[in-house]
Parts: structure tokens; C-alpha cells; sequence
């Protein structure tokens, strides 16, 4: 995020009807960071998840969204980024780097009226990222990135049949370890 | 009955001429193959990168499938295109690529091309836009009559798909 400072991040989890989550926070907020101060102007939160999931199958698998608020020129809160990735299905240790990308407004003088009154558009949902269908109609910027690194663990997939790796079986009942959080 | 699911995101595109990029894509099965849940096709959103090269669309993929042969595996097609300021679209590519058939997390880079007409076409396309379309879209996953076609390269749409089999292996086959 070159242009922007002092962002927060809010996550929550977005999964299909055979998914229940069993422990742990579905949502949360970080704290504020500020970009350090050397050349690669980093934003750390390192933000801890941990979450357990268990399911009848793997159909809607669970995916996490994030979004990233900062404050604008008059001080607003105002959202920089939506982003959302499925969780890892193979068990292990992965990291995964994903775009962030914020509506436009449709017009000139939308996007004025927008940035002097601190309203800029946001999706009223955030689950809407984590979705297909319904996205044909808006437009959107992308603009930086954010970082985040898993843990999973699944258990009894080979029991049920289910191959995640060549020659290799795992269960739909998935906990999740997530920690890490940062990155322009 | 064995099962496949995918699970993935369309991440987004790069090398195409112009930003401001949209994609439709869909799944193209063959007749022992039966779609349980999830959505077959859909387009992703209009994204306009602010700093980058690559558009990104992050579109998720969750398509649940049932199957009693390996005949027709699944093939996902795209039609990747450009939405100018005005609102108008224009085709940037088709492309298609396989799911695929080892279980696990694949990166995937699906080239894309565009039919090119005659030179007369191709400077109008210069100053107006526009272009030759296919009038039917089977044409991109299917092989038969392409001879007809003459086409030149467009970009390459990124795609991260996680692929899960079951029971597989009770019918003896190896993935």
C-alpha cells in the first residue's frame, strides 16, 4: 500500500452451509500500524488466527476476507483494500501473498463527492468478496497487498476417501492455525 | 460415484494491452460428469490496477463434481474483456485450460488468443475498438474447425486451483 499509513485489518471467515465452525474467533480486529520507516516500507500486524472448522464436505471450503481501513486526508475512516483467500487444503505450513482491491465509485463526480466527505464506496457486506456470483456488475482498483501465513491440520479426509495430494488422503475436518499478518 | 472438487481462485491477468479487465468463465464437462454444487460459470469484476502490471481479480472457484468415467474432464474456458471508460466491452482473449487431475494446489497459466480479420479489420480495430468475435464459445475448448481460424496471442490469466479427489482409487485409477 504505497500511498497510505496508519491501516487496520479486520478479518472474518466466509464458508458453506455443510461448514460449522467449532473453535475459535470468527472475526477480528488488529491494531493500527504505522509503514516502517526503511526502503521496503513495510506494515506489520502480525496478527494471530486460530480457528477450527469441521464439515461434511469439502464444498465451501472455508475462505477468509480481509479488509484494510485507514484514515483519509480529513481524518475519516476509509476502507483501503478488500482481499479474500481459501484456506489451504493441504496440511502444512504455507504463505500466501493476495491482492487487495477497493470499489470505484462510477463516476467523476461521485468520487469527488466521495473523497471531500469521507465517504468512499465500501461493499456493505465483506462477505461479498469471498463470492461469485453478483461481482459481474462492480468495478474496482487494486492497489496493494497483504501477506499472510497458515498452519492447517486436517483430520480424517483419508478416512472418508478424500485425496488433497497424489497418493496421499486427508479429512474435512480442518483446524487452522493462522499468524502473521503484514506486508504492503 | 467418484468425486472431484475445485477449489480455487481466478487471481488475475497479465500482458494484455490495456488495464480495466473483466473474465468470464465457465466449466465445460462431458456427458458422465454431473455438477453437484457450486456455480458452473460467472465473471469476475472489473479491475482497474492502481500500480501494478497484473489485474486482480481473486475470483473463487468452488465447483463440486460427480463422475462415472474419466471421459470429459472438466475444462475451464475464458473470455477475458476490456471495459473502456464509456462503459463499452471489447474481447481481449480466449483462452481454456484443463483441471488438473493430480489432487493438490496448482498454479496455472492459461495463455489466451484473439481472432484477427482482414488488415481492413485490424485498422479499424486500431482507431474504434471492436474485433471478431466467435459466434459460438465452444470453439475455445474444442478442437474441431479451428483450421478456419487465424488468431494472434493476448495476455495470460493467472489461475491458483486446489483440486480434491475421492474415491478414486476404489475404482483403480491413479492421479
Amino acid at each position: 500500500f504505497p500511498e497510505f499509513d496508519d491501516l487496520y485489518c479486520k478479518y472474518c471467515f466466509v464458508y458453506g452451509h455443510d461448514w460449522a465452525p467449532t473453535t475459535g474467533l470468527e472475526e477480528g480486529i488488529s491494531q493500527i500500524t504505522s509503514k516502517s520507516r526503511d526502503i521496503q516500507q513495510n506494515f506489520v500486524w502480525n496478527f494471530p488466527i486460530d480457528i477450527s472448522f469441521k464439515s461434511t464436505n469439502p464444498f465451501g471450503w472455508p475462505q477468509i476476507v480481509v479488509s484494510v481501513y485507514g484514515p483519509d486526508v480529513f481524518g475519516n475512516d476509509v476502507v483501503r483494500g478488500y482481499g479474500a483467500v481459501h484456506i489451504p487444503f493441504i496440511p502444512g505450513r504455507h504463505k500466501r501473498t493476495i491482492p487487495m482491491f477497493v470499489p470505484e465509485s462510477s463516476s467523476m463526480l461521485q468520487k469527488f463527492t466521495s473523497w471531500f466527505m469521507g465517504r468512499r464506496p465500501e461493499f456493505t457486506d465483506p462477505k461479498v468478496v469471498a463470492q461469485g456470483e453478483g461481482r459481474e456488475v462492480t468495478r474496482v482498483r487494486s492497489q496493494g497487498f497483504i501477506t499472510l501465513s497458515f498452519n492447517v491440520v486436517t483430520k480424517d479426509m483419508k478416512n472418508l476417501g478424500y485425496d488433497t495430494t497424489t497418493a496421499d488422503l486427508q479429512s474435512p475436518s480442518v483446524s487452522t492455525v493462522t499468524d502473521a499478518s503484514y506486508r504492503t | 460415484m467418484a468425486e472431484v472438487h475445485v477449489i480455487g481462485q481466478i487471481v488475475g491477468a497479465s500482458g494484455f494491452p490495456q488495464h480495466s479487465l473483466f473474465c468470464k468463465w465457465g466449466v465445460h464437462t462431458g456427458g458422465a460428469w454431473k455438477l453437484l454444487s457450486g456455480l458452473r460459470e460467472g465473471q469476475t469484476q472489473v479491475d482497474n490496477p492502481q500500480n501494478e502490471e497484473m489485474a486482480s481479480w481473486s475470483h473463487p472457484i468452488d465447483i463440486h463434481f460427480a463422475t462415472k468415467g474419466l471421459q470429459g474432464w472438466p475444462k475451464l474456458h475464458l473470455q477475458v474483456w476490456h471495459q473502456d471508460s464509456f462503459g463499452r466491452c471489447e474481447l481481449y482473449g480466449y483462452g481454456f485450460c484443463h483441471v488438473p487431475s493430480s489432487p493438490g494446489l496448482h498454479e496455472l497459466q492459461c495463455v489466451t488468443w484473439r481472432p484477427v480479420g482482414t488488415w481492413q479489420d485490424q485498422l479499424s480495430q486500431l482507431f474504434i475498438g471492436g474485433g471478431p468475435q466467435l459466434k459460438t464459445n465452444d470453439l475455445i475448448y474444442s478442437g474441431a474447425d479451428r483450421y478456419r481460424l487465424h488468431t494472434s496471442a493476448m495476455g495470460i490469466v493467472h489461475l491458483q486451483l486446489g483440486v480434491i479427489l475421492r474415491h478414486f482409487d476404489r475404482y483403480g485409477v491413479e492421479c
